[in-house]
């Protein structure tokens, strides 16, 4: 029952040739396989990490612009509101320049026009009042009485009627 | 149902070789061999059915592998597994009426026993050299005697742990079957069930003290180096 003979050569290749065999058939598919699948989760948990980061920067560059725009956006209406008021009262300065030189103007020129009529009046005056002299010269040939009439007329004239168109 | 005790055998090349156990052996391989092929085949990243089954024993063996041996256990992770896979097919073959287990020879122990511990050896040689052969005269040099002694004793215990087991295992199926009448065959399938059990038992128990002998071997061992 206990004998031992070549048998015990025989088990041992035989054993040997099985562990080779199942190393080829079966332990290396399974093993590469647990390798793969290790690897391929390492590297997902890996890409999702690296992902993670890149969008969390993504976002802090956009926040970071957004801010950056909104700070911009506001400094333009600041500058436009700047501008406007600026060009605003510019433009009414001009405006009440405008006016006032306008003023000026029509003041001026009203100034010529009465300045005028008041020569013409004055002279339509003399010439009447000539006319007038000549009538009266016609008849009363005293000069010296007459040109002191004529004078104290005309300077009557000059007191009394235009006295309220200056 | 054969002789107890009695092994055919044949002569070739002038050596003489158990057949049946040969046969059986064979038998077991090939057992072996074809759940390993059905197991493997069409294996997919993302796994499934039997896949898992294998997965999860080869992940056990090689968590097992990393805590006793290290890194450089990984590469007799093959050894052992096929080691475990041939003996649990061969202690349940000797279950099935008319076969017996290649394990109730103990040629087949005693082999393997001895390939293991041959392999432990060389291991022990390749890794740690020197250190390998001073630790058996540790710490006095006096105890290599003992430790020739427990050297020994590691095949031999091994092997005929194993083979008594299943022998008697198989020699009670028999007797029992012999004894007992048909019509009661409670004794048997209690006996049977409690085969199954010891062969699965017997067979982790070769795998890990395997393991444990061929880890010492291995194992980096930081107070040498």
């Amino acid at each position: 029952m206990i004998e031992i003979n070549a048998t015990i050569l025989a088990q041992i290749l035989n054993f040997l040739i099985l562990v080779v065999i199942l190393r080829a058939v079966a332990y290396k598919p399974v093993a590469r396989l647990l390798q793969q699948r290790s690897d391929k989760i390492r590297n997902d948990l890996e890409q999702a990490d690296a992902d993670k980061k890149a969008a969390e920067q993504t976002l802090t560059q956009y926040k970071a612009q957004l801010a950056d725009a909104q700070k911009k956006a506001q400094a333009i209406v600041e500058k436009a509101n700047v501008t406007a008021r600026q060009e605003h009262d510019a433009a009414v300065a001009e405006t009440r320049k405008e006016i006032e030189r306008m003023k000026q103007t029509a003041q001026a020129e009203i100034e010529n026009e009465r300045n005028r009529a008041f020569e013409e009046m004055k002279s339509q005056i003399v010439t009447l009042s000539l006319a007038a002299a000549g009538k009266v010269v016609s008849k009363n040939l005293d000069t010296k009485e007459n040109d002191k009439l004529v004078n104290e007329f005309i300077s009557s004239l000059n007191k009394d009627m235009f006295a309220d168109m200056k | 149902m054969h002789e107890i005790g009695v092994r055919e055998t044949i002569n070739f090349l002038g050596l003489t070789f158990n057949i049946e156990t040969l046969k059986m052996t064979w038998l077991a391989m090939i057992i072996v061999i074809a759940v390993a092929c059905l197991a493997t085949r069409n294996l997919k990243v993302v796994p499934q059915g039997w896949q898992l089954f294998v997965e999860m024993i080869i992940e056990w063996l090689h968590s097992q592998i990393d805590a006793m041996m290290g890194r450089r256990g990984r590469s007799l992770a093959p050894l052992i597994v096929g080691l475990f896979m041939f003996l649990l097919a061969s202690n349940l073959i000797g279950l099935v009426p008319l076969m017996a287990s290649p394990t109730n020879d103990l040629n087949t122990t005693l082999g393997l026993a001895l390939l293991v511990v041959v392999l432990v050896h060389c291991l022990g040689l390749y890794f740690k050299g020197g250190h390998y052969i001073a630790h058996f005269f540790q710490p006095t040099p006096v105890f290599v005697i003992i430790n020739m002694i427990e050297e020994i004793a590691k095949p031999i215990t091994l092997a005929f742990r194993l083979f008594g087991n299943i022998l008697a295992g198989e020699i009670l199926i028999i007797v029992l079957l012999k004894l007992m009448p048909i019509w009661m065959p409670i004794p048997l399938v209690a006996w049977l069930a409690f085969s199954i059990f010891i062969s699965c038992v017997q067979a982790v128990i070769f795998t890990m003290l395997s393991m444990a002998y061929l880890a010492n071997a291995v194992r980096e061992d930081h107070a040498e180096e």
